[in-house]
């Protein structure tokens, strides 16, 4: 597909790219500028459409808040206290921040439930989700990419195959039901992993918070017992995320990796008489783009998507939280935990592809 | 020509599933599944939604699949739920490729201020958290049946619309769209005869796919409380009306539910990947 000259030409491009490094700078500046101005508006789109959506649809707060079979008084009484009695472009200016508190200076309102801040509740929940998926991520792609690059070099061979085979079994399969599969063995039957509920033992004491992220937090402030208990909790929900989200990515590796290396650049390599280590390595650099994007689609799925994992393991992640909010119709915290699981994925969407921009000199010299 | 109609032949056919394993697990066991979905209940051994015996028994000869915690039986249960989880997502997902594919026919054909914007919309509406959005949809209209597919359907229709849209782009600049314009034909019937045609094969490919997620998704759904009411046989319900009873040693409840949903994804998942492979390499 791509045209000759471009492939046999890539230390070239590099070369290029190399003398024009003050060039490629300010590009990605400017591109990186554009990004956020685009990932902004999109964040607003989405604030906008959420608001609008879940007071369009039939559903009644007030009344799940005080019972179906208050007096208008009451149920009046607590519209008001709400704020669900004003029109809803005053709604939407109370929640945006025209008053001078909102989305815009970082709060995000109050539950209706709890009456608590939601920021705070989505702040102190994220970190456990993050922890969760960054750790289950680094778990996932420290098996797939070796297990993928593998079968990529003896393609229709056994492992190939096999490996096939389990990478589009994985790929869709519900988590949840693994979760509690792998709970019945490793916990009920051979007890070597501690019972499905939260983070810590329950007589264990929580590590003094300062990120919110418990396994850093125990080694900053010295509690060196409170950071393996919370790795003994934390390998199950790991690793069966981890079994999931593999199996794309096993897939997509071997399908890169068996791409860049029937590709004319490798072959030139071997002809130029490079080493195998070389060639390897520019195989597995030339490779990793799809392999990322991959990544991070998957990533801004599973902020979603481990919802499932931390209710089967008791963790009060911001998966639980939402879950509370949807079920509870609070709407403030439902805008809230989108919106934030939308940012978030849009920063990681940004970061990959500047990563992908350091990886391959083609996309900064178009 | 000779060849093309062998390769079509009944005889062909088979020899084609005989060496393509894949596909063959995904015909049985999505061909399996829609039977079950239609004839299920009257094959069940048991009513599902009455207990008939005593609770949390054991697999046996008289229960295969043992019962659960209110008696039910969990073999009928297992085998009639596909007419909730696999009509609910083949209904979406057919909603959804018929909206999207006719949406993506109509900005890839006429592209302009108005195809951007829905193109825009779709961006947003695939930003979003799915898993999220769907319990926000479900929730907030009420949990029923029709309630749950409109939600799928609209979470799904996005792909379609970018499938069908990339297509119809490629296809629009094709010899035989100038050919049947300057044979006299209509915008409107070239776009439909001709073009949409010519587009379908992606979003065909995706249907199964997409079958497979909405199960996932349906189940998923059903098991935090925001899908069907219990006790409704479906299997994410199922799975989560059993799993405090997996403490007890009480495994069957959840582990042949859960068995049906694997393999149901994975079926329709291996279609959707043989049908992919076999037109990649037509």
């Amino acid at each position: 597909m791509r045209p000759k000259q471009k492939i046999a030409s890539v230390a070239h491009l590099r070369k290029v790219c190399f003398l024009n490094t003050e060039i490629g700078k300010t590009k990605v500046a400017s591109y990186v500028l554009r990004r956020i101005f685009i990932g902004f508006l999109q964040a607003a789109g989405i604030t906008l459409v959420v608001f609008f959506v879940i007071r369009s649809l039939p559903a009644d707060p007030v009344a799940r808040l005080v019972g179906f079979n208050s007096t208008p008084d009451v149920y009046n009484q607590a519209k008001a206290s709400l704020g669900l009695d004003r029109t809803i472009w005053v709604q939407l200016g109370d929640f945006v921040g025209t008053d001078g508190s909102g989305v815009i200076t970082g709060d995000l309102g109050k539950s209706w439930v709890t009456g608590s801040s939601v920021t705070s509740g989505v702040a102190t929940t994220l970190p456990i989700t993050l922890q969760l998926v960054l750790l289950s991520f680094v778990v996932a792609i420290a098996i797939a990419v070796p297990i993928g690059v593998a079968t990529a070099k003896r393609p229709g061979g056994k492992l190939d195959k096999s490996v096939f085979g389990y990478g589009l079994f994985a790929g869709a399969q519900p988590e949840f039901w693994w979760a509690l599969m792998f709970i019945f063995f490793f916990y009920f039957q051979l007890g070597i992993a501690p019972a499905p509920l939260g983070m810590l033992d329950p007589l264990m004491v929580a590590p003094d918070k300062i990120t919110g992220f418990i396994l850093i937090d125990s080694l900053l402030t010295g509690r060196v017992d409170a950071f393996f208990n919370a790795l003994w909790h934390l390998w199950l929900p790991i690793m069966t995320l981890a079994f999931i989200l593999s199996g794309p990515i096993i897939k997509m590796t071997r399908q890169s990796m068996a791409r860049v290396l029937s590709s004319e650049f490798i072959l030139y390599s071997r002809a130029s008489g490079l080493s195998r280590k070389q060639i390897a390595r520019s195989t597995l650099r030339a490779s990793l783009p799809p392999i990322l994007t991959l990544t991070g689609i998957l990533f801004g799925f599973m902020l979603g998507g481990a919802v499932l994992i931390e209710q089967v393991f008791s963790l009060n992640g911001l998966g639980s939280y939402s879950i509370r909010a949807v079920l509870n119709l609070d709407y403030p915290a439902i805008q809230g935990t989108v919106l934030i699981i939308t940012i978030i994925s849009l920063i990681v969407y940004l970061i990959l592809d500047l990563v992908l921009v350091f990886i391959d000199p083609r996309v900064k010299a178009q | 020509m000779a060849k093309k109609s062998v390769k079509e032949s009944a005889v062909f056919k088979k020899a084609l599933w005989y060496h393509d394993r894949l596909l063959l697990a995904g015909v049985i066991i999505v061909s399996l599944a829609l039977f079950l979905s239609v004839f299920g209940f009257m094959i069940a051994p048991y009513d599902p939604g009455t207990p008939v015996g005593p609770i949390s028994q054991a697999p046996s000869s008289q229960h295969w699949f043992g019962t659960d915690s209110s008696g039910l039986d969990v073999f009928s249960r297992v085998i009639t739920a596909p007419r909730i989880d696999v009509v609910l997502s083949v209904s979406a997902a057919l909603l959804s490729g018929l909206f999207g594919t006719l949406i993506g026919l109509g900005t890839g054909f006429y592209e302009g201020r108005f195809s951007s914007l829905v193109m825009r919309i779709s961006d947003v509406l695939q930003a979003f958290p799915i898993f999220i959005l769907a319990m926000v949809l479900v929730a907030l209209t009420g949990r029923n049946l029709v309630n749950l597919i409109f939600a799928l359907t609209f979470l799904y229709t996005p792909i379609f619309v970018r499938l069908t849209r990339t297509e119809v782009l490629t296809q629009k600049t094709r010899t035989y769209v100038e050919a049947a314009r300057a044979t006299g034909n209509s915008e409107w019937r070239i776009a439909l005869k001709h073009v949409l045609p010519n587009s379908l094969t992606p979003s065909l490919i995706q249907l199964s796919v997409t079958v497979g997620f909405g199960i996932l998704l349906t189940a998923g759904l059903s098991f935090i409380g925001a899908g069907v009411r219990p006790p409704t046989p479906e299997w994410g319900l199922m799975i989560a009306t059993s799993a405090p009873r997996l403490i007890l040693g009480e495994w069957w409840s959840s582990l042949f539910p859960g068995i049906a949903v694997s393999l149901t994804v994975f079926g329709f998942a291996a279609l959707g990947n043989a049908l992919e492979r076999r037109v990649g390499s037509a």
